[in-house]
């Protein structure tokens, strides 16, 4: 009785099930907020463990989650406004990296969102918190979200924060959002500051990172990878230029990212950023497969592998933890999970967050269990 | 002892107990200093407290809970919207002006933890030796406490580069609503869990009170000038703004006064301002030696373009510090002209200044009251002054009404309530103006989790009636 009033309930907002790799009863693509509110409300009602996706470019963190419904944002992918004069734009969440990207070349601006994942949605790279490289120089993506609509789990659309570069109205639950993995509610749309694209750009190759930290003057980046250590200016010709003169390396004109990491298992070790070079030596010590991009200045080694010992990470979450770091799961097969929490230690305040996320919601279907501690 | 009768003699007694009579007061003349701040409002307590440590301040929490009083954090008390009014007599006030401890600076981070008493501006003098600094910067940085900044997401002019409080922000430790002591965050980015630290900055002291804060320091800048250029008019000005920001580049501060606050503070500290124009831009360039004078030209040429009538460049520190006097001495020169002044603090697009401007001129005729401007033109957060003498009839009556209009001016153009002051008691009347049920339920039901029986500065932020909807759905097991 209950199984059939659900399938009447959802059928407006069925999509074919490609986009669920993981079998869930029900997947749903709701063309608007409103859609997806009246979706997580019967959500709500019915007890539906519901999964949030995007493209499914981050769905590799947290823990697994077998669904009973999947909400796709795919058709919740457009523009809401685009103030270029005054640098912000407010895009739904199902629009892809590549398609803000185009649309903001047009006027020569950038979010400066993650440079080489452009199917990866907007609000999943909000939901996964993931800066991009260019975190250094434009901060982490927390700071650079100016508004946030939130479909919480109990299906009401709630907005915080708002479309101007400074603001302190009640509760930041932009901040809030960002980096919950979907475990408050669908972020359906967000207002995002934006820069003019640099007039001058260089990627210079320098011998060693620890002196390279010393003397570059806020670079967008600093980057060490098996290979060696790009130090990735942009500004004007004159500071571009005076950068490659104090650091006596070779330039490559334009920002040239090393190729993503594409093997089998990828995590996340975050250290105090003075700690980088540490962080880059354990990493070494786990052996050549390994491969790493280490972000100097921020405190983030991503490394994968093909072919992995996870006892050896075991020793480096223990050092990460111990100085208030972690190691994360980024991507791994399904029973790596089993064998390897994705997260590690759960944060002291774990009482306070579940009391957090009950506050948005209540009925525990958004994402349920994903999150340090089955949050 | 009988608890259930006395509350507040019982709780002053047990206080004392714990702290010793020194660090409580409770006597009225005692405090008449604490039951306001520097805004207008003025509320009641039945003490303050002073604790040196998290774990005063843990059982200070518990204390008054056993008691049913509520409690009110409490920095220098210089904030601008009543967020530090004690809205209940039998409030406890928790001063925090005794943990003012810098208790470790990691130069290599570069980070430090500090006390929430710590001066906003000690912390920068005390890591100068370091090359490095506090970046935000609040005009009463000489005075305020880097707790309160966190209180209240607080800005400055140098806000404009390196973003306002809640950018600088690694970690809090803090005493939740039950009196237990939680730290979030830390120097590791992106702490695992949800991230609690964005939600605290900015709280006003509703959520928990900060006992420990992990500041990020920031580099000092090799080479920096400043700039002061003279406009006819405001549209010229702002154009310069928006034009410098739409070349790409981010000056460390970009700070506009109009004629009477420039006319103002020429009398008072004499800085060498231009008082015939109708707007100074104030325009300081930090950086690499290779590029301040490369943008420095850039911004001439820009602001020429713009119709600016003079430019001036200050290349040494104690032709900048001249310049800057000017700005900093904006409060003290209104004072001077007037006896009282009410200070606003909204945010509008940076497109939308002009037009605003001169709405606000048009307000404050209509009023009659003598509006001045200096504000962070950068990021479109106005800071209008409305100087007065309140003894005189009716003029405060005035002041309130023109002040309504500001800020649903800002409201009307897109802005937002507050740039860097916060809501406290001032603002919430307008939080329904700005967010609607669902938004303003959601952060309320967020305060909830954080504070089930609202113990922590009640009365601030949200207005009454915010938590308007009941959960339908059973609480997840």
């Amino acid at each position: 009785m209950a199984t059939t009033s659900v399938d009447q309930l959802l059928e407006p907002f069925l999509t074919d099930s490609e986009t669920s790799p993981i079998g869930a009863e029900y997947v749903v693509a709701p063309p608007t907020l409103e859609d997806a509110a009246t979706v997580l409300r019967i959500a709500s009602e019915h007890g539906l463990r519901t999964l949030l996706a995007g493209s499914g470019t981050h769905q590799g963190f947290g823990h697994r989650l077998a669904p009973d419904l999947v909400l796709s944002t795919k058709l919740l992918n457009r523009v809401v406004t685009y103030e270029p004069e005054d640098l912000t734009v407010v895009v739904e969440s199902g629009m892809t990296l590549a398609e803000l990207d185009a649309l903001l070349a047009e006027r020569r601006q950038t979010a400066a969102l993650p440079e080489q994942s452009g199917s990866a949605t907007v609000g999943g790279v909000v939901a996964a918190g993931v800066s991009g490289w260019q975190r250094l120089g434009y901060g982490p993506i927390r700071d650079r979200m100016l508004e946030a609509k939130l479909v919480t789990g109990d299906g009401r659309i709630v907005t915080g924060g708002g479309r101007v570069v400074k603001n302190v109205s009640g509760y930041d639950i932009p901040r809030l959002v960002t980096g919950s993995l979907g475990s408050l509610g669908l972020v359906g749309a967000v207002c995002l500051k934006l820069w003019p694209q640099p007039a001058y750009a260089g990627s210079i190759a320098v011998a060693d990172a620890g002196e390279a930290r010393q003397r570059a003057y806020r670079p967008r980046a600093i980057i060490e990878t098996n290979r060696g250590t790009t130090v990735y200016v942009t500004g004007t010709a004159a500071y571009v230029e005076g950068q490659v003169r104090d650091l006596h390396g070779t330039v490559t004109p334009g920002l040239q990212w090393p190729d993503p990491l594409g093997a089998t298992y990828e995590f996340s070790l975050r250290v105090p950023a003075a700690l980088t070079p540490h962080a880059v030596d354990k990493v070494r010590d786990l052996g050549r497969g390994v491969q790493f991009q280490a972000a100097h200045g921020v405190g983030e080694v991503r490394l994968a592998a093909n072919d992995l010992d996870l006892r050896g990470l075991v020793g480096l979450r223990s050092w990460a933890e111990s100085v208030s770091g972690a190691v994360v799961t980024v991507r791994a097969p399904d029973a790596a999970y089993d064998v390897f929490d994705p997260w590690g230690t759960a944060p002291p305040t774990l009482e306070l967050q579940r009391r957090v996320k009950r506050a948005f919601d209540p009925a525990g279907v958004v994402n349920p269990g994903r999150l340090p501690g089955g949050l | 002892m009988d608890t259930a009768t006395l509350p507040a003699m019982t709780l002053v007694g047990d206080l004392e107990a714990l702290l010793g009579e020194a660090r409580v007061k409770s006597k009225p003349l005692e405090l008449r200093l604490y039951d306001k701040d520097a805004g207008v409002e003025r509320g009641s307590a039945s003490a303050v407290v002073f604790p040196k440590t998290s774990q005063e301040v843990a059982a200070i929490v518990k204390l008054c809970r056993s008691h049913d009083a509520k409690i009110v954090a409490r920095g220098a008390g210089t904030g601008l919207s009543g967020g530090a009014v004690p809205t209940h007599g039998d409030s406890v006030i928790v001063s925090l002006m005794k943990m003012n401890e810098i208790h470790e600076v990691d130069a290599e981070g570069p980070t430090a933890w500090v006390g929430p008493g710590v001066i906003n501006l000690d912390l920068s003098d005390h890591t100068q030796h370091l090359g490095l600094h506090y970046a935000p910067d609040p005009s009463s940085q000489s005075v305020c406490t880097i707790g309160g900044n966190v209180g209240t997401n607080a800005g400055g002019p140098h806000c404009l580069a390196e973003g306002t409080t809640v950018a600088h922000i690694l970690g809090l430790e803090f005493v939740a609503a039950d009196g237990e002591i939680l730290t979030v965050g830390g120097a590791a980015p992106d702490p695992i869990g949800l991230d609690l630290r964005g939600v605290l900055v900015g709280s006003e002291g509703t959520l928990g009170i900060v006992t420990r804060i992990l500041v990020k320091l920031t580099p000092n800048a090799p080479d920096s000038r400043t700039l002061l250029m003279a406009f006819p008019d405001v549209l010229g000005a702002a154009k310069t703004v928006s034009d410098t920001i739409a070349a790409g580049l981010i000056p460390a501060a970009m700070e506009m006064m109009d004629r009477p606050m420039v006319v103002a503070v020429e009398n008072f500290v004499h800085a060498g301002y231009p008082t015939d124009a109708a707007a100074v831009l104030l325009v300081e360039v930090a950086g690499h030696a290779s590029a301040v004078a490369a943008e420095c030209e850039i911004i001439a040429n820009i602001a020429t373009e713009a119709g600016a009538s003079s430019v001036r460049t200050a290349h040494d520190p104690i032709e900048r510090a001249r310049l800057w006097l000017g700005r900093k001495s904006a409060f003290g020169a209104v004072a001077q002209a007037a006896p009282d002044y009410y200070l606003h603090d909204t945010v509008v697009p940076r497109t939308r200044l002009v037009e605003v401007m001169e709405k606000l001129y048009e307000i404050s005729d209509r009023h009659d009251i003598q509006m001045l401007n200096v504000f962070h033109a950068g990021d479109g957060n106005l800071h209008p002054l409305m100087a007065f003498d309140a003894k005189e009839p009716g003029v405060m009556e005035r002041v309130m009404a023109a002040g309504d209009e500001i800020v649903r001016l800002s409201i009307e153009v897109g802005g937002a309530l507050s740039g860097e002051h916060g809501i406290g008691l001032e603002k919430k009347k307008f939080m329904g103006e700005v967010f609607d049920e669902y938004s303003l339920d959601a952060q309320a039901r967020l305060r909830e989790a954080f504070d089930p029986d609202g113990a922590l500065n009640p009365d601030k932020v949200l207005p009454q009636g915010s938590r308007c909807f009941d959960f339908d759905f059973p609480a997840a097991v």
